[in-house]
């Protein structure tokens, strides 16, 4: 057994369910595929569940979950909030700061001094430290304790905090990166002047699965064309954006063009559309693919993805997708598969949406490019192939 | 590395075409004043930091606040749906309404001029800016044409 080659990922919450980001969710898919090819993997992360409050909700120690030893330590107590959130404001408004007081934005991030403490006492056991995502404090602390064998997994979008220089240093520091996509792996190498050639893409694989589109409209009387949205609802996703400009799309065109919603957080819709949301909360895996299946375009509003996993769910569900063309990643998903199209403003969205709708042959079609793109390059057997390399 | 891992085509859709298309349409469109108006420049009000980049989107945008930014307080008719007692429920809205206007239109015509200030602001910077640029462009290609060739 000694000689099996040992792994550990390094995240702020362990994803146990759909409460937690993409990121977590990446990161455990890719540790489940790694304990599949006999990897020995450990995943060391905190005992928090809920990302405002980051209230230790677990009980620290050792859990095996799918073959993954998962590490659960505390969140350290004493966080200085009023000095995190006020350098977090400046730092959001995109405000000179020092690099102290960038310090001290970190040192009262979140943290846990017992993680900080395994790693140094343990981590020479590991042939590779994967940690992620960046903006997190512990994945800056814990990156110093290793960095000869850690590969940093960012999921970086392009926003303030991609500009610290106490990020920089981190990505200089490690021995390598792993990135989702090209256009994430080019903006490392524009902001941090990276030799891409220590680097891999490699994304997360997806598993095909069958859907039943009339089932879902009939479950929800649903007689309306709709687009879709599943994921977190919230400014930095775009949600007001795809609200104010399916409102103004109503009422200009006069079609009755529902949105249905699955995910969590909080939303204010504009009264007139109010009425016109199918806000499904949770839902299970098989509900949220049909009801992306059936819709005229899964619409992604966020121009801050490192890789959207959602989008391409919804091609292999089959259905188009209408992204904001700011958003580089999901732009070049869509130039690459065919299978979308984009907006910079809500005329284009409007003759976008419109081109769909009256399109039956060409959402389809659309579809259809999405999904040979998702099966090309996002099977599990090519994510596999492109991880081991890049582990290697 | 390869670049060329994610490179795929699909049969018969060429997605950048179709935006291309797209986008002459808008174009177009906006030349005919087909989206000007408050409604757009409402639609826009969480986009505009995603606009940044784009200088001509800019221009559109300010056209729409331009359309938008004086609210219209003049008198309105009163009218009354429900035909029982309508002659005295609208008489009872006109009164209500005499009353009130004296207060409201004040409220009003100074929300208008502080709109309208804050418009002839903005403009005002978008200009100082685009002219400060421009004079500093021209700088730089002055300077550039005093460099020896390489």
């Amino acid at each position: 057994m000694s000689t099996l080659p040992r792994i550990a990922f390094v995240s702020p919450r362990f994803s146990e369910g759909p409460t937690v980001g993409g990121a977590e969710t990446l990161l455990r898919q890719l540790a489940e595929r790694l304990v599949v090819k006999g990897w020995q993997v450990d995943y060391l992360t905190t005992c928090a569940r809920n990302h405002f409050t980051w209230e230790n909700e677990i009980l620290p120690g050792r859990v095996s979950i799918a073959g993954i030893t998962v590490h659960y330590f505390p969140v350290d107590s004493g966080r200085d909030l009023d000095t995190f959130i006020s350098v977090q404001n400046r730092i959001s408004r995109g405000a000179e700061i020092t690099r102290d007081e960038e310090l001290s934005w970190q040192k009262n991030n979140v943290n846990s001094q017992a993680l900080y403490q395994y790693l140094k006492t343990e981590g020479h056991q590991y042939d590779r430290i994967v940690m992620g995502p960046y903006l997190f404090a512990l994945v800056y602390f814990s990156s110093q304790i290793h960095p000869d064998r850690t590969l940093l997994l960012p999921c970086l979008h392009d926003e303030s905090f991609a500009y610290l220089k106490t990020v920089r240093e981190m990505f200089l520091n490690v021995k390598g990166w792993i990135f989702n996509s090209e256009p994430e792996q080019q903006l490392a190498r524009r902001l941090y002047g990276l030799d891409i050639s220590k680097s891999h893409i490699v994304g997360m694989g997806l598993a095909e699965f069958a859907t039943d589109p009339a089932a879902f409209r009939q479950r929800h009387q649903l007689n309306s064309p709709y687009l879709i949205y599943s994921g977190r609802r919230e400014p930095m996703k775009g949600t007001p954006i795809l609200l104010d400009y399916l409102e103004v799309f109503r009422e200009r065109t006069g079609v009755d063009m529902k949105l249905v919603l699955t995910g969590s957080g909080p939303y204010d819709p504009p009264p007139q559309l109010a009425p016109h949301i199918l806000d499904l909360g949770f839902v299970p895996e098989k509900e949220k693919h049909d009801a992306m299946s059936g819709a005229v375009a899964f619409c992604h509003p966020s121009v801050n993805e490192s890789f959207s996993i959602v989008i391409l769910e919804s091609w292999l569900a089959g259905a188009p997708v209408l992204v904001h063309g700011a958003g580089e990643v999901m732009l070049d998903h869509c130039r690459k598969s065919n299978g979308g199209l984009w907006f910079r403003n809500y005329p284009e969205f409007e003759e976008s949406l419109l081109l769909l709708l009256t399109r039956q042959g060409l959402r389809e079609s659309m579809g259809k490019a999405g999904k040979r793109y998702v099966q090309a390059h996002y099977s599990w057997s090519s994510v596999e192939s492109r991880l081991l390399a890049a582990l290697s | 590395m390869s670049t060329g891992l994610f490179e795929i085509g699909a049969d018969g859709v060429d997605s950048q075409k179709i935006m291309a298309e797209i986008q002459e349409t808008v174009a177009a469109k906006m030349q005919s004043g087909a989206y000007a108006g408050a409604q757009l420049a409402r639609a826009e009000r969480f986009n505009l930091m995603n606009m940044k980049k784009d200088e001509n989107f800019f221009d559109f945008y300010m056209e729409s606040l331009r359309e938008a930014v004086f609210i219209d307080i003049n008198d309105f008719e009163i009218r009354e749906r429900r035909a029982a007692f309508a002659p005295l429920l609208v008489k009872l809205k006109k009164t209500i309404w005499g009353l009130l206007k004296f207060y409201t239109y004040r409220l009003w015509s100074q929300q208008n001029q502080v709109n309208g200030l804050l418009l002839s602001a903005t403009e005002e910077v978008d200009k100082k800016y685009r002219d400060k640029i421009k004079s500093l462009e021209e700088r730089i290609v002055k300077l550039e044409s005093r460099l020896p060739p390489p």
